[in-house]
């Protein structure tokens, strides 16, 4: 294990603890720093990774980006945020150092999902993930906040339940081969693909996309997700959505690859269609009826998580390949995009879409990210979500599923007027009477800023390492590694 | 037809007293019968971790068996029964539906869950030929169907307790040469799992004695 790997585990960790036992004013700037410099290891580990030096394949550093991207600002932004948002019921320094040692720890466990090819492994994990989650959610006392934390670790745990028969019927399927104690690891079992029982793989593929679909907020198994992400933190719900929806789809294609490499790739298409689809459907008109900011955003994670299901469903290397990158640029835009809206609801003091108007008029630069942020996830240019999905549509429209691409055009249609009907509500307009005008929070800003870059950046132009990696790891999805 | 071995049989018994338990669910009407019901299915648990163990001479599996009875046969029951105690132990647990019903649904899960894994060749290496996985499945979702027709937090938490035993009884039938560590990962989370389930509980009860999850209505849409 390589340096920079335990050093990404090793400082959230440490973090965690100092922000534990020191006051939260320390504790805050520990987690800006950790958060800065786990990114910058993973960044690190991502090109050693694109230049064939590190350990870690490429699927598995491609998804680590998103926890360098996310935690990387979080930990900026809670420097404004411990101080502005009440955490607690009564806001005091125990619940401010509980919160930031949480998120510290959350960051780890998500940091480490990707890091792991042990199939059993990757579960352990994802369940870690589950109850940290569990507790920030709960963090800010409120009744809607008890209600998420119950609804979230109950259906998630009982998603992760199904997942785990998944891997049990998985590694049962392999005892055949390789005997009764063999180490569940990724690359045995694509090195025995051919070997393995078709009918019992189907059956774990079928589970894990059940159970671990349920973490990544599919639908049908979406409930948790809007109730989750709307009552907790914000710096949590930029967590949840930016970083763990995607631990959840990490362990997912690993599965989607050993099926793919031992009996091809069509019932793994078909499935991916089937929750794609119903996802983006749910995402895409339950968007329309949101008065909620937070919840808004929620809606929109399952519209993005659909339209990745859809793109991996497609096939084609350029849909592949275009699922991947959406993943990236889906973290870093709704990542984004809850930090304007945390600092929109603070400022207004309220969550509700009808009580926040002139967001640009008031908080000119929080105001305009927000906006930005909710076109780009609305798909337009020139931002990295209108790339990544003209991938997906170009490769979709260029297969024998064209209309399903068709279908999936017009679902993006009904989202698209969703987001940018709220979106555009809440930040246009005059500023509202009795609001002061401005905003001097250096942390929050830097960090929305920061996060900005890549939003943009990444319509822009795709580094040549991303690319390197993209390519391998739509190799590894396609079960040809 | 095949006669069954001793091990077999001892399997198949403890995989029907398993199911014969956790059925009880949908007659007790007592918070403390729910966990009572519990403690049993975990010793039953650890009785089939143990035969295995013995039988497929893995001491690793001999310690998850002696952890399982410490842990969630003795240990976790009382903290429960704690918990429970002054919350709702003498309040009648709420059911969405009777006895009868739920026991016909619990009967076509069952089926279900047989017609679904029989089928399939699973069985080599496995401790529990053809109903090994039937059970584990029956189990998981016997424990989905409590959690959603009893409305309760501690019944809620107790079922996915029940429901996590049908797992540990899967990857204990289905595949015993899992590494050790992913068999003592799995109950250390449980018991953290459930130690977050008590904070929740406890916050519950903050606002409202009986622990009833139906004031769960808030957030929708």
């Amino acid at each position: 294990m390589s340096a920079l790997i335990v050093a990404i585990v090793a400082i959230p960790i440490v973090a965690a603890i100092l922000s534990l036992v020191l006051r939260s004013r320390i504790g805050s700037a520990v987690t800006a720093i950790a958060g800065v410099a786990t990114a910058l290891c993973i960044f690190a580990t991502v090109v050693t990774t694109a230049d064939g030096h590190s350990t870690l394949d490429a699927l598995s550093s491609l998804f680590l980006i998103p926890v360098a991207i996310v935690y990387g600002t979080v930990g900026i932004y809670g420097t404004w945020y411990v101080r502005a948002e009440s955490i607690g019921a009564d806001g005091d320094e125990r619940y401010r150092r509980e919160f930031l040692a949480l998120t510290n720890a959350f960051a780890c466990a998500e940091a480490v999902v990707p890091l792991l090819t042990n199939m059993a492994g990757l579960w352990v994990a994802l369940e870690v993930t589950t109850i940290l989650a569990a507790l920030l959610v709960r963090l800010q006392g409120t009744e809607a906040s008890l209600e998420a934390a119950w609804k979230y670790i109950l259906i998630a745990s009982c998603g992760l339940a199904i997942g785990l028969v998944g891997v049990v019927v998985l590694y049962a399927s392999g005892t055949s081969v390789l005997g009764a104690h063999y180490a569940p690891n990724w690359a045995t079992y694509i090195a025995m693909a051919g070997k393995l029982n078709g009918d019992v793989l189907r059956l774990a593929f079928l589970l894990a996309l059940i159970g671990f679909g349920t973490k990544m907020g599919l639908a049908p198994m979406h409930t948790w997700l809007p109730d989750a992400h709307g009552a907790g933190p914000t710096p949590t719900s930029a967590m949840l959505s930016g970083v763990l929806l995607s631990d959840a789809l990490y362990v997912i294609t690993r599965f989607a690859s050993i099926a793919n490499r031992a009996f091809g790739p069509s019932m793994t298409q078909h499935l991916f269609f089937i929750v794609g689809l119903l996802s983006l459907f749910v995402g895409a008109f339950f968007l329309l009826r949101q008065r909620d900011i937070k919840r808004m955003l929620a809606y929109s994670s399952i519209e993005h998580m659909g339209i990745v299901a859809c793109g991996l469903a497609f096939g084609v290397r350029f849909a592949v390949v275009g699922a991947l990158l959406h993943v990236v640029n889906h973290s870093a835009t709704k990542a984004l995009a809850f930090f304007g809206a945390g600092r929109l609801a603070a400022r207004f003091g309220t969550r509700e879409i009808d009580g926040i108007s002139g967001g640009v008029a008031v908080m000119p630069i929080s105001g305009t990210l927000f906006a930005l942020a909710g076109l780009a996830l609305a798909g337009m240019p020139p931002f990295g979500t209108f790339r990544s999905e003209l991938m997906i549509l170009t490769g979709g429209f260029s297969s024998s599923a064209w209309p399903i691409a068709a279908v999936m055009l017009a679902l993006l249609l009904v989202a698209f007027c969703g987001l940018v009907r709220w979106t555009m509500g809440v930040t246009v307009g005059p500023m509202p009477e009795g609001m002061s005008r401005g905003e001097r929070d250096l942390g929050a800003i830097g960090s929305m800023l920061l996060i900005f870059v890549a939003v943009l950046g990444l319509g822009l132009v795709v580094p040549a390492h991303l690319a390197v990696l993209l390519n391998r790891a739509s190799d590894i999805v396609g079960g040809h590694p | 037809m095949t006669e069954l071995t001793v091990p077999e049989a001892f399997a198949g018994t403890i995989a029907a007293l398993l199911l014969l338990v956790q059925l009880q669910l949908f007659r007790s009407v007592v918070i403390s019968e729910f966990i009572r019901v519990y403690a049993v299915q975990a010793w039953l648990v650890a009785a089939i971790c143990l035969g295995v163990g013995i039988t497929e001479g893995g001491w690793d599996l001999i310690v998850l068996a002696a952890l399982t009875l410490l842990f969630k046969g003795i240990l976790l029951p009382r903290y429960m029964q704690s918990l429970a105690r002054g919350i709702s132990a003498r309040i009648e647990l709420p059911a969405r539906i009777n006895v009868l019903l739920s026991l016909l649904i619990a009967g076509a899960l069952i089926g279900i869950s047989i017609l679904t894994s029989v089928q399939l060749p699973l069985h080599q290496g496995a401790f529990l030929p053809k109903a090994d996985l039937a059970t584990a499945l029956s189990m998981v979702f016997i424990g989905f169907l409590v959690a959603i027709l009893r409305p309760n937090a501690l019944a809620q938490v107790v079922a996915f307790l029940t429901l996590e035993d049908g797992l540990f009884f899967g990857t204990i039938t289905l595949a015993p040469g899992l590494p050790f560590v992913i068999g003592i990962l799995l109950l250390i989370d449980v018991l953290v799992a459930v130690v977050v389930f008590a904070v929740l509980v406890r916050a519950l009860v903050e606002r409202q004695a009986a622990a009833s999850v139906t004031v769960f209505q808030r957030l929708q849409g």
